[in-house]
């Protein structure tokens, strides 16, 4: 599936026809209309205009009427998406272990409250002219909506609905209108509320006061979680295969309760973002906050979701110290190797550890000597940072950094390794630990943190001017960009199994990461690959002219810049990634889409039940890809791409 | 340069290196050990696999092809295959009608949605606005399957079709409508419309140059219309006339049948040579400059290597297997191939199509009718029937191509420069002039490549329609490969199908794009 941004057209809100590339901040900024001016500029300007207006406006009067009818039919049994929120988010995790839930979600709000507080605010925010004709479009639209759902069935006492020859009986048009007195009065209040800010603030004060989204969106949540203590939502619930519907009460604790904690958390870590702001926090936090989001998706995947059964003899005796082995002896090599003064000496011994990293494999091949695969990799790991020591020669301080940097790769290594070889605790019915709307995020997380230096490293050796890597790289691009995904995903789910040795076997979830890792890698490799294409030859002639080695060219001039011009497209590539986590129901995972088109219509109590989940999922994902594809438009209006 | 620097550079490089230390051996090495690790990686892996494949007893192979399977199709150009390769090649028609009528549909919605959005009409535009955001950020599978649902709910199949009857049928069983369709003397009228397309290219071109020397308006490309209108209203009656085109494709394909498959495998190394001499020539004609040939580099060197193993990998390939020699053949032939349930091969068909008594009219038009109601074939053979799967995946892919296809539309236009309507308007022409000779014609280059790849997409994206059980050729793979264990083989046919699609794809766009470009100086 292509990518939904387009450079060109994302950076550009100039509503005239042919504007070319108006550039909005310095656009001399145009007084409020009245309305009369509005309509008759917008809508009637010329004949013809007005038929467009005129026969547009009922047809998408038609469609919202038809929509509406739809998807407040009586027909609808939306108990269907309510009752089953839980297998709809995630599936069968069991309920006693939902606090695992919980964590991972308070992590991911309280690191993205702390990005928020640290890195936002510096945006002006809302404008009320936009704030109050928000509140007057969206009054009006609930008003509208109002007129133009039909009239509600007439139910007996027994809740049975009335029907005659022609078909169901519905209340009269006035009678429906008074009964959906509610919704008059919500529309009143946001149309009241509109218009009151409008005329109380002056033209100059409209445009220039602004509302700062951040805390607007914490008081919507605000509002939202009050709502669910005081406002009687209905408590639904499918417990121990029992189906619970109470229309009438406050959602249940295990609800509300913990949505306020991450409010909670929310307000707390924005808080304490911005306070470290205040306070100057440099480079260093923001660098520990970038390596907490970059780490997190493995703990909370590997560690808090799985809760695994660690052997703690196993672990002091075997794990530690061999974690502890290779942190030391290969600082040891690094530090020997990293001393400008070692010349000739330091790529032998590079090029002798490379040797006994491939040989541990062929040695692995032929059965010569058993080894933990851990360690074989490790050796792998230490090989490839000695090759690549000389490019890190220098001082000591920068040579302490590398030491320190090589320590922390070494223990995440082993930690996760060893994580990962010990089994779950948490027990689920299914053969995944996980599924619904988690497998689909997962599954997209993991996705986009393996393909991103694949798609990076395919990219520099496409471009690369070694014929035999270009021609390696551009076949797989090809030829994964040439399939569509699905077939990708088959073979990784279906044949995959076959090409693996004797007693290793992969799980439906990894092997369907690894074929989404590929498609998207090749993917982003054309992205990447267009911005380094963009890059002066000048940049390389000058990293030449200074002596930087081909390595340290490529990550610390070229790379940078490249990416900076590839964000909008990586984001578009991401947002595609996320919708393409769909077809994860088509090779028998049992994510948000499945639920909702296999597995509830599979219910006793809603056999059938199809269109309700389906909306839901739509809508959904909507929300997400949605707010992606908006936060990438304001980013790349920020990073000023193709402004320069 | 002087004598002295010429002095100091030969020295250089008569000192070289060390090999450990030559850049240009370690540079080979590298790539070598990485060309190395790769085929030992593939090589581990097929071991691997032949082995895993043995001890489960399947054998690997192409036979299967040919042999039976034992389920039907739902809907296709023959839904009761007798063999596995019948019933991929029914799914792979599928799939290419599908791909087809889908980008003619959705370049039409797209183009008009994206217009609509820079209307100066504020309905319109919110309109418009709306679909693409709706479109675009909810995925392709969701939008199918939902649409899948929603036919399944319509009311079933009654005598009279709803909403109008003969013309428009919609039920839970699918959609009907008209269809228009090639008759009887069709490939007879086609002679006549290449012969009137040469006609009206001469014709076009004399007015073209009749423009160019008076400046007077000349109108070639409708008099180009209006001399294949003629053409083709004349044929519509006279086209049998050409009835004798047929013998000479019959004899074409006796020809061919006449061949041993040894020719063949010596045309298609002819032509592997061929094409590898022609290509090297060509890349050392681009290196070659007044001053004399330049130096190739190891990287030019490499290309022309790579160019003459690809031939030499065909001419192998060619000489080992002779079946696919003689499926050529037979294909080109008059023979035909039997599991494919193909009667002649391509000149056969041809001169059957071309064949004498073909008198009647070239397209025909089939209104919808009702056969049975409330069961499956319930919408007759006379009008075109979308069943519900094949119209769930055809407008999902439609709509969500489209979506993204007016933010093509609309981000080539807002990328012509002001200056140009400014200009263009300074001039006084009008605005639909304007639109069509100076902001599209710009536009279209912009749109053109992105406008390829969504092409591509919807293509692939069609491959969804394992979702909803509809045959296209991924579905109909998994029926195969589930009767018969050949996941393999039918992974590898699903990839060269749609490798091909998309090599079709990129050199129709390529060809457009070439044409499109500018000409700088």
């Amino acid at each position: 599936m292509g990518l939904p941004m387009d450079p060109v057209a994302a950076n550009v809100d100039a509503v005239e026809p042919w504007a070319g590339e108006a550039e909005p901040a310095q656009k001399p900024e145009e007084p409020s209309l009245s309305a009369r001016q509005w309509v008759r500029q917008n809508l009637f300007s010329t004949p013809f205009n007005s038929v467009l207006t005129v026969v547009f406006g009922l047809f998408s009067l038609l469609v919202a009427r038809g929509l509406l009818n739809f998807t407040f039919s009586e027909e609808r049994e939306w108990d269907a998406v309510r009752t089953n929120l839980r297998l709809l988010f995630t599936h069968a995790y069991p309920e006693e272990q939902y606090i695992r839930i919980w964590v991972c979600v308070g992590t991911i709000v309280v690191l993205a409250g702390l990005s928020v507080g640290l890195l936002a605010g510096r945006g002006r925010g809302v404008s009320m002219k936009k704030l109050s004709l928000n509140l007057i479009g969206v009054g009006s639209a609930v008003a509208l909506g109002v007129v133009l759902r039909e009239p509600s069935v007439l139910k007996d006492a027994d809740g049975e609905v009335l029907r005659d020859d022609d078909g169901v009986l519905r209340e009269s048009f006035a009678a429906a209108m008074a009964d959906r007195w509610a919704w008059w009065l919500a529309a009143a209040v946001l149309v009241g509320a509109g218009a009151a800010l409008w005329h109380l603030l002056g033209d100059e004060r409209r445009r220039k006061t602004f509302v700062p989204s951040v805390e607007m969106f914490v008081a919507l949540v605000g509002l939202l979680v009050a709502s669910a203590w005081v406002y009687p939502w209905g408590h639904y619930a499918f417990a121990d295969g029992e189906f619970i519907a109470e229309p009438g009460r406050t959602v249940a604790m295990t609800t509300k309760l913990p949505w306020t904690v991450m409010w909670v958390l929310l307000i707390a870590a924005i808080a304490t973002g911005r306070q470290l702001r205040r306070a100057g926090a440099g480079g260093g936090v923001r660098v520990a906050l970038n390596l907490a989001w970059l780490l997190s998706p493995f703990v909370l995947y590997w560690v808090v979701l799985r809760d695994p059964a660690l052997d703690w003899g196993r672990v002091a005796t075997v794990d530690i110290p061999l974690a502890v082995l290779f942190a030391v002896g290969g600082a040891a090599v690094l530090w020997l190797l990293t001393d400008p003064r070692i010349g000739e000496l330091g790529r032998i011994i590079a090029t002798g550890l490379v040797g006994v990293a491939a040989f541990n494999w062929v040695a692995a091949f032929f059965g010569w000597y058993s080894m933990l695969q851990k360690v074989r990799l490790s050796f792998l790991l230490l090989a490839l940072a000695a090759l690549l020591a000389h490019n890190f020669a220098g001082e000591r301080a920068q040579r302490l950094r590398l030491l320190g940097g090589w320590a922390a790769v070494t223990a995440v290594f082993h930690y996760m390794a060893t994580i990962m070889n010990t089994p779950s605790t948490v027990e689920t019915p299914t053969e995944a630990l996980i599924g619904g709307f988690a497998v689909t995020v997962i599954v997209a997380v993991f996705t986009l943190l393996f393909s991103f230096p694949l798609g990076v490293l395919l990219a520099l050796a496409r471009t690369s001017k070694l014929p035999i890597f270009r021609v390696l790289a551009t076949s797989f691009i090809e030829v994964i960009r040439g399939v569509p995904l699905i077939t990708i995903l088959i073979f990784c789910a279906v044949i995959l199994k076959l090409f693996l040795p004797d007693g290793m076997s992969i799980s439906l979830i990894a092997a369907a990461t690894l074929g989404y890792t590929f498609f998207s890698a090749a993917y982003l490799a054309e992205n990447v690959r267009g911005g380094l294409q963009s890059i002066r030859r000048g940049q390389f002639e000058a990293s030449d002219a200074v002596g930087l080695t081909g390595v340290q060219r490529t990550v610390f001039i070229v790379l940078p810049q490249a990416l900076r011009v590839s964000i909008p497209p990586l984001v578009g590539q991401m947002i595609a990634t996320f919708k393409e986590t769909s077809l994860l129901a088509i090779i028998g995972i049992f994510d948000l889409l499945r639920m909702a088109n296999s597995v509830i219509p599979a219910q006793t109590q809603f056999l059938g039940v199809k269109r309700e989940g389906l909306l839901f999922v739509c809508l959904v994902y909507w929300i997400f890809a949605y707010s992606m594809s908006k936060h990438s438009q304001r980013l790349e209006k920020k990073l000023g791409v193709g402004e320069r | 340069m002087s004598n002295t620097d010429q002095a100091t550079l030969a020295a250089t490089q008569a000192r070289r290196p060390p090999f450990y230390r030559d850049a240009t051996v370690l540079k080979w090495l590298a790539q070598v050990v990485a060309l190395l690790l790769v085929l030992f990686t593939l090589f581990f892996l097929a071991t691997q696999a032949q082995g895993n494949l043995e001890e489960k007893k399947i054998a690997t192979g192409f036979d299967f092809l040919g042999t039976a399977l034992g389920s039907d199709l739902g809907s296709g150009i023959d839904t009761d295959p007798h063999t596995s390769g019948r019933a991929l090649l029914s799914g792979a028609v599928n799939t290419i009608r599908l791909a087809i009528g889908g980008i003619i549909a959705a370049t039409i919605l797209g183009v008009l949605v994206g217009v609509g959005r820079l209307s100066s009409n504020w309905v319109v535009k919110r309109m418009c606005s709306v679909f693409v955001e709706t479109m675009r950020n909810i995925p392709l599978l969701v939008q199918i399957i939902l649409i899948f649902v929603v036919i399944a709910s319509l009311p079933r199949v009654e005598a009279v079709g709803e909403p109008i009857h003969g013309w428009l049928h919609l039920s839970n069983k699918g959609v009907s409508i008209p269809r228009v369709h090639i008759s009887d003397g069709f490939y007879q009228w086609l002679v006549f419309l290449l012969i009137g397309a040469l006609v009206g290219r001469w014709v076009m071109r004399r007015r073209l140059r009749l423009h160019d020397d008076t400046g007077r308006e000349t109108y070639p490309v409708l008099s180009f219309a209006a001399v294949l209108g003629a053409f083709a209203a004349v044929g519509w009656f006279a086209h049998p006339i050409f009835g004798w085109v047929g013998a000479i494709f019959g004899l074409v394909a006796d020809i061919i049948d006449s061949l041993s498959q040894t020719v063949v495998q010596a045309v298609i190394s002819a032509l592997a040579v061929a094409a590898a001499v022609w290509w090297i020539r060509r890349f050392l004609a681009r290196r070659r400059t007044p001053a004399g040939l330049t130096k190739l580099t190891d990287d030019d060197r490499f290309r022309i290597i790579f160019a003459a193993a690809g031939s030499a990998v065909v001419i192998v390939v060619a000489v080992t297997v002779p079946s696919l020699s003689s499926v050529l053949l037979d294909l080109a032939g008059g023979r035909g191939i039997d599991w494919l349930r193909f009667d002649n091969g391509f000149f056969g068909w041809l001169s059957e199509k071309f064949g004498n008594g073909r008198t009647g009219a070239p397209i025909d038009v089939k209104r919808p009718d009702i056969e049975q109601l409330g069961n499956f074939p319930n919408y007759g053979p006379s009008g075109l029937n979308l069943t519900q799967g094949l119209a769930a995946v055809y407008f999902g892919v439609v709509l969500y191509t489209a979506g993204f296809i007016a933010e093509i539309v609309r981000g080539g236009i807002l990328a012509v420069p002001k200056g140009q309507t400014e200009a263009a308007q300074a001039v006084g022409l009008r605005r639909v002039t304007m639109l069509r000779r100076v902001i599209l014609p710009q536009a279209f280059r912009v749109i053109l490549p992105p406008l390829g790849n969504q092409y591509l997409n919807l293509t692939k994206n069609t491959s969804l329609a394992i979702a909803i059980g509809y045959t296209d050729i991924v579905q109909v793979g998994q029926t195969v490969y589930n009767q018969t264990g050949k996941t393999l083989e039918v992974v590898a046919i699903w990839m060269l199908f749609y490798l091909a699609c998309s090599l079709t794809i990129s050199v129709v766009v390529n060809f457009f794009n070439v044409r499109m470009k500018i000409v700088e100086r």
